[in-house]
């Protein structure tokens, strides 16, 4: 064999495997993309009406209902939340994101033990969100609240469970 | 006249030598029952394709639709409890002879040299199974089903640094919607059994390449023991198969799969339980506490998954026999018996019952505006018809003289309204009063 043939013959193995290697990473960019993009979109949350104030009572947690309009994919729906909300003595509102900090379970106020339990994995907190017992890494999520003409307003942000920090999902 | 048809083929692609290939392939130290669990997993693996191919006839993969379509299969279509039953029962048959057939392996010590890529593929082969069992639980959307994928999601979520981007690229988004089940179906559907007939196929091929590892007794492999794989280990096969599919047949049909209520975000009264296979892992994530909690959700199952690829290459000795292999017996012996201990507790963690907070008055109003009819043209949080006003907050609004007044003749308190007089006992109206007074 002589060497013109050897790079003519190493000439064509690469020149193949630049073919697939091309076809190969473009064609992963475009399905990389198209699977993964659309999931990392931002939500924008805004603010919702979740009821009157007047009928909160002081160190009994009530829940609450409210629809808001979400996109999901190729649709916008009401999406129905729930949120705990609590009258503390010095009359300030807090409200509690629905889902437990540890993995995201709906969590409910035990009346006799005064204090929040999730049916899932065991946490517990006390009326403040503070973290009693079980696995959750930190207290309960408090949202954007604020109160106008004597409705309150509350801000449905998600964030990402099972971790110490709190940050939007 | 079927003579006749396969010597038609024979003679153009040689089809009884590749039978008697097959036919003839030996199977050191002889048939055995313990052989039969790969080959049963083969089988499982067509009856879920067959079934899962057959409810994707009638199943919708969007959360508008999905329930009501398994709603659908399980009580309107002929043998849908079945079918469905079947592919049911099939995924814990899976979870139960995949399991059985590692400990077989692990315990024969035949994944050592020159076994070690056989092994591999397996371990490959039981993470798709696991993943097929939890893209397969969403599915049906109801509340088991969006429960169990908050928190399987959740759980992806805290795997440190890429935790946050695992969680929304497998959610399709930051929540539970549209985009998580189509994603899940397309994954449960395509990817996976295409992935997981590709790898079955490679571990069966690389075996046969390899060598089958016979008994652990190499005294025992000897030529003279030495069995073609049929007819003996086919029958035998063929025997546990049957039973096999007995059982998940008549699982299907004594204990249908099951079907909860459609899904409810906002439901905090729920109390979510994972497939019974997965109660080990539901133990594990009640154990750690605090910043421990990684350590069940991520650290523990790496390592559990790292070990199982890490085992041919670390036991090398070629000694197979288990009662020269007493450490790791022990430990799998530990690990097993582990396994069963954290399932049986997750099976009896305690529920946590939702007190009523709503009094009962509160809840018969309620019926009572279902059943009446009223959201034909009221809405409560958007749910009803837009004729009349919308109720979401009426109990803010109205006070409770003026709903009742309303309620006996709404046309002398709200001059115009084209709301009939409603017709109801006293004490009906009464609890309905209570209702409108609740939605503030």
């Amino acid at each position: 064999m002589s060497n013109h043939d050897v790079s003519r013959r190493s000439f064509m193995v690469r020149t193949i495997i630049a073919i697939f290697a091309f076809i190969g990473a473009a064609f992963a960019a475009a399905l990389g993309g198209f699977g993964i993009m659309p999931a990392l979109k931002k939500r924008e949350p805004g603010w919702s009406d979740a009821g009157s104030v007047a009928d909160l009572t002081e160190g009994l947690p009530q829940e609450r209902r409210f629809a808001e309009i979400v996109k999901s994919g190729w649709q916008s729906e009401k999406q129905e939340r729930t949120i705990w909300i609590v009258r503390k003595a010095d009359n300030t509102l807090t409200a509690y994101a629905s889902s437990c900090p540890h993995l995201g379970c709906g969590y409910r106020w035990v009346e006799a033990e005064q204090r929040f339990a999730c049916p899932c994995h065991g946490s517990i907190f006390d009326i403040n969100g503070k973290v009693l017992a079980g696995p959750a890494p930190r207290p309960l999520d408090t949202l954007p609240v604020r109160v106008e003409n004597g409705r309150l307003l509350v801000q449905y942000e998600v964030y990402q469970l099972g971790i110490a920090q709190k940050l939007p999902a | 006249m079927m003579t006749k048809l396969i010597d038609w083929i024979d003679e153009r692609i040689s089809i009884r030598t590749l039978w008697s290939a097959v036919a003839n392939r030996p199977i050191p130290g002889g048939a055995s029952w313990f052989y039969v669990l790969g080959s049963t997993l083969l089988f499982i693996f067509i009856l879920q394709m067959l079934s899962g191919i057959f409810l994707a006839l009638y199943y919708v993969p969007t959360p508008d639709h999905a329930y009501a379509s398994v709603k659908f299969i399980q009580n309107e279509a002929a043998f849908g409890g079945l079918v469905r039953g079947m592919h049911h029962w099939g995924a814990s048959f899976m979870m139960v002879l995949i399991a059985l057939h590692m400990l077989r392996v692990f315990v024969f010590g035949s994944y050592k040299k020159p076994r070690e890529m056989v092994w591999l593929l397996g371990v490959g082969l039981i993470g798709i199974v696991f993943g097929f069992a939890f893209t397969g639980y969403l599915l049906p959307w109801d509340q088991k089903a969006y429960w169990a994928t908050v928190i399987g999601t959740n759980v992806a979520g805290t795997v440190p640094m890429v935790g946050g981007l695992l969680l929304k690229i497998l959610r399709g988004g930051s929540e539970l919607g549209n985009l998580t089940l189509s994603r899940f179906f397309a994954i449960h559907t395509y990817v996976l059994p295409w992935s997981l007939a590709l790898l079955a196929g490679l571990h069966v091929f690389v075996m046969e390449l390899a060598g089958p590892g016979g008994k652990w007794d190499p005294a025992r492999n000897s030529p003279d023991r030495t069995e073609p794989l049929f007819p003996n280990q086919i029958f035998k096969d063929s025997i546990f198969v049957l039973f096999v599919f007995l059982a998940i047949a008549a699982l299907a049909l004594v204990s249908p799969a099951g079907l909860e209520p459609q899904a409810d975000p906002t439901d905090t009264t729920y109390n979510p339980r994972p497939e019974w296979y997965f109660y080990f892992v539901f133990q594990l994530l009640r154990i750690f506490e605090g910043s421990y909690e990684v350590v069940g959700t991520f650290v523990l199952p790496t390592i559990a998954g790292m070990l199982l690829v890490l085992l041919p290459f670390v036991d090398r000795r070629p000694e197979r026999a288990p009662a020269k292999r007493r450490v790791l017996m022990s430990l799998g012996g530990v690990t097993v018996v582990g396994v069963i201990a954290l399932t049986i507790m997750g099976a009896m963690a305690p529920v946590v019952q939702a007190p009523s907070v709503t009094s009962p008055s509160v809840l018969a109003g309620r019926l009572l505006y279902d059943k009446n009819g009223c959201s034909a043209c009221h809405s409560i949080h958007a749910k009803g018809g837009t004729i009349g006003p919308d109720l979401t907050h009426v109990g803010a609004k109205r006070d409770r003289d003026w709903l009742v007044r309303h309620f006996k003749d709404p046309q002398a308190v709200s001059p115009g309204s084209i709301m009939p007089k409603t017709a109801l006992p006293e004490n009906d109206l009464k609890e309905l009063t209570d209702y409108m007074q609740s939605l503030r």
